[in-house]
Order: structure tokens, then C-alpha cells, then sequence
């Protein structure tokens, strides 16, 4: 999920001091062990949410798949332990969940990158490049729908040929057509001035 | 807008035993150039030696008096390149990101870079794409905003590969107009003759040499014989 167009005070906020409070809350959240103080907080991460006028609709399937997920943690949960342990544990996770969808979608994703380009920049110590590995993370959020849209399309010719119980006619002309989007896509980052040996240093 | 003379002298482009261009040598001083032939005749290899994509085999190619094979990084500042494919070429998941992606390469500030974006997309109408995920793109659209990534930074040549070949009627319409009223150079290769009418100069390759160069309807007329052969 990529933040949309967000004017709001929190997107206003740097991305390090929003993302540094939303480490400081997760590790709080573990620290309080009543449900009721968990409610109040949760109450609260939501009123941040929606005074955040973040879109609501872009949060919809996540928010079901995520109650889902956690009905299933506290039907687990409260059969191997108490149902108050289990009511507490899901609490502490929704609300976590509430504040991470707060910052992620009012932070926009070259602020997330740059960001991570900061906080990775010890790595260059260790011969790793941030520049570089922050350029892997957006080419494969690029591409993963891409790459999805070209699977689709492989799928639907071998179905329409009548293999589509062969997964090597599915696999090689995947292969081959993934091969031929990354070969086109170092090609359009020369052409637009990405120096990889600059880069690395 | 003052426009770079491109030289080619004696350019032969071979890749491992294939020779796919062939000793030419010319001069493109003219606003609006088109690049015809068939399949596999050099036109790609041809339009990617002039922002030195490709380097050539022998002979050298100059953009405002700078060699490809030296200066690739200047070059390809001044001469902008817009695939066949957009989806390819967009690179970052966020549209107006993606129109930012080269001019950070080139060193522009954040505030620098947001202007420069806001200026492009008003430019071409499409400010509303700002914040679609680029996925999420129709061709048409992908390929407006393909043009605007490469017209954000300005250049002074435009290097169209088969840029219409994705795109239905409508689009393609829409995108003939936008390089007709750029202010920058366009070199168009293209399998679309009716978008060269209005062009300076067509040239017509023709397995790997210059088989004809010269007035639009004089050069289709020869791509047209030809092709009947």
C-alpha cells in the first residue's frame, strides 16, 4: 500500500520523527498489559487515523484481511491461555497496526526511501549500498504488479493452448519475459542518468 | 531554443559476429526527424547511439561537439529518451516520484525537483496522474507520463522509439499533437508513417545503411517500394 496525496498534519511531520514515534509506541504498547487502558489507545490510534484524512478505501481489504488474521490469533490465544490475555494481545496488535497505517500513508514512499537511505547508512561500512539497495525495494514494489500482469498473461495463453496444468509452459516464458523487463529497465535507468558507479561510491 | 548538431562519421555498430549498422555518416540539424524501415533494419541500435545507450563499433558520434563514447552522463542530460514500452521504462511505484527519479540523478534539491514535476504534469494535463500508482496506469497514460519524465529534465533532443506502437487511436492522436508542439528536437522512429507528414527530414534504413534521406513523402514512397519487393 502506497500513501496517495495526503495534506494532512501528519504528513506534514518528517518521516524519521513519525516513524521514530511509531517505534517508541509499538515498544510501549508491550508494556501495558490492561485491556481497558489497550481500548482507550486503540479509541485514540484511530482518531489519528481518520483526523489523518487518510483514504479510507485504499484501507478497506487490508483492514478486513487484517481482523481476520487477528480473530483467528484471539480465538488461538484465548483457547491455549485466558481469553483477558488473548483480548489484551489483540489489542495491543490492532492498535500497533492503526498507528503503522497512520504514518505509512501520510509518509510518501521516496520520503520512506530516503529515510531508509539514513538509517541504512552504517552499511557502508560493511561494503553494502543503501543508495543502491533503496533502488532494489522501489524496483520490486515497481514491478511486482507487473510481473503479476505478465504471469496473468503467460497463464491465460497457456490455458488457451491447453496447458494450463503445465507449470514449466507457465514458468520459461515468464523467465524469459522477466529477464527482458529488467534488460529494459537497466537500459531506461541509463537513459535517465542513474550513474550506478556513482552510486556505489 | 538553440538545438545540437548530431554527427555521425563512419558509425558501424556490430554486436559479437552481427553487424547492424553499416559505415554511416550523417548530420541531423533538423527540429523534427523521422526514422522508417523494417524490422531488425537498425532503427533502434540507430536511435540509441545518439544518447549513448549503444556505443558504436567504429566512428564516432557527437552531440553538440561531444563524443557519445566519452561524455555518455552530459549527453544524456541534453538528449532524452522515450521507450517503445513506458511500463519499462517507469521506474518508481508513485507517478510523480517516478518524473522526479532523473532529476535527482542530476542533482536537483527536493524543492527544486517538486517545481520542476508541478511544471511538467500542467504542462502535458496530466497533473491529475500526480499520485496514481504507476501500475495502475492505462498505456496511453503510461506513455504521457513516460514523455513527462523525460521532458522534466529538459532536454534539448527527444528520441522517440516506436512510441505509438502500444497505443490505440485516441492516444495516439493525442500524442502525435504533443510532439508536434514540443519545443525540443524529435527523432521518431516509427513504423507510423502518417506522423512523419509534417516532419523536416525521414530517413529510410534499410539493413543497417542509410537507404534514402529527404522529404517525408519522397521517403515513404521508397519505404513503400521497397517493402513491396
Amino acid at each position: 500500500m502506497i500513501a496517495g496525496l495526503n495534506t494532512s498534519y501528519l504528513a506534514k511531520l518528517p518521516a524519521g520523527l513519525k516513524f521514530g514515534a511509531l517505534l517508541i509506541v509499538s515498544i510501549g504498547l508491550y508494556l501495558i498489559g490492561s485491556w481497558q487502558i489497550l481500548s482507550v489507545l486503540l479509541i485514540l490510534s484511530v482518531i489519528v487515523l481518520l483526523s489523518a484524512r487518510v483514504n479510507l478505501r485504499q484501507l478497506r481489504m487490508p483492514l478486513v484481511t487484517l481482523l481476520l488474521i487477528l480473530g483467528i490469533v484471539f480465538v488461538s490465544l484465548g483457547i491455549q491461555t485466558t481469553w483477558d490475555s488473548a483480548l489484551v494481545s489483540v489489542l495491543r496488535l490492532l492498535t500497533m497496526c492503526m498507528f503503522a497505517y497512520a504514518v505509512s500513508l501520510t509518509t510518501t514512499f521516496d520520503a520512506m526511501l530516503e529515510l531508509f537511505q539514513q538509517v541504512a547508512s552504517p552499511l557502508r561500512h560493511v561494503g553494502a549500498n543503501p543508495a543502491q539497495i533503496s533502488l532494489g525495494l522501489s524496483l520490486a514494489i515497481r514491478f511486482i504488479p507487473e510481473l503479476k500482469r505478465v504471469y496473468l498473461e503467460v497463464r491465460e495463453a497457456q490455458h488457451a493452448r491447453g496447458l494450463a496444468n503445465n507449470p514449466l509452459a507457465v514458468a520459461v516464458p515468464l523467465v524469459i519475459r522477466s529477464l527482458r523487463i529488467a534488460e529494459d529497465t537497466a537500459e531506461a535507468l541509463e537513459a535517465r542518468g542513474y550513474d550506478s558507479a556513482e552510486h556505489s561510491n | 531554443m538553440e538545438l545540437p548538431e548530431i554527427q555521425l562519421e563512419q558509425v558501424t555498430v556490430s554486436f559479437e559476429d552481427r553487424t547492424v549498422l553499416t559505415d554511416i555518416t550523417l548530420t541531423l540539424n533538423e527540429r523534427r526527424i523521422g526514422v522508417i524501415g523494417a524490422n531488425g533494419a537498425g532503427k533502434s541500435t540507430l536511435s540509441r547511439l545518439l544518447n549513448a545507450l549503444v556505443i558504436p563499433t567504429s566512428g564516432t558520434v557527437r552531440v553538440g561537439g561531444l563524443d557519445t563514447s566519452k561524455s555518455a552522463k552530459q549527453i544524456r542530460r541534453d538528449v532524452g529518451f522515450v521507450f517503445q514500452n513506458p511500463a519499462n521504462q517507469i521506474i518508481m511505484p508513485l507517478v510523480a516520484d517516478d518524473i522526479a527519479f532523473g532529476l535527482k540523478n542530476i542533482g536537483l534539491s527536493k524543492s527544486e525537483r517538486k517545481v520542476r514535476v508541478a511544471q511538467t504534469l500542467d504542462e502535458l494535463n496530466i497533473g491529475h496522474l500526480a499520485d496514481r500508482e504507476s501500475h495502475t496506469l492505462s498505456g496511453g497514460e503510461q506513455q504521457m507520463v513516460a514523455l513527462a519524465a523525460v521532458i522534466a529534465m529538459q532536454p534539448r533532443t527527444i528520441v522517440f522509439d516506436e512510441p505509438t506502437t502500444m497505443l490505440d487511436l485516441r492516444n495516439r492522436l493525442r500524442f502525435q499533437r504533443e510532439i508536434a508542439q514540443l519545443p525540443q528536437r524529435a527523432i521518431v522512429i516509427t513504423h507510423d508513417l502518417e506522423i512523419l507528414e509534417d516532419f523536416d527530414r525521414v530517413l529510410v534504413v534499410t539493413d543497417g545503411i542509410i537507404a534514402f534521406d529527404g522529404q517525408p513523402a519522397d521517403a515513404v514512397d521508397h519505404y513503400r517500394q521497397w517493402s513491396h519487393v
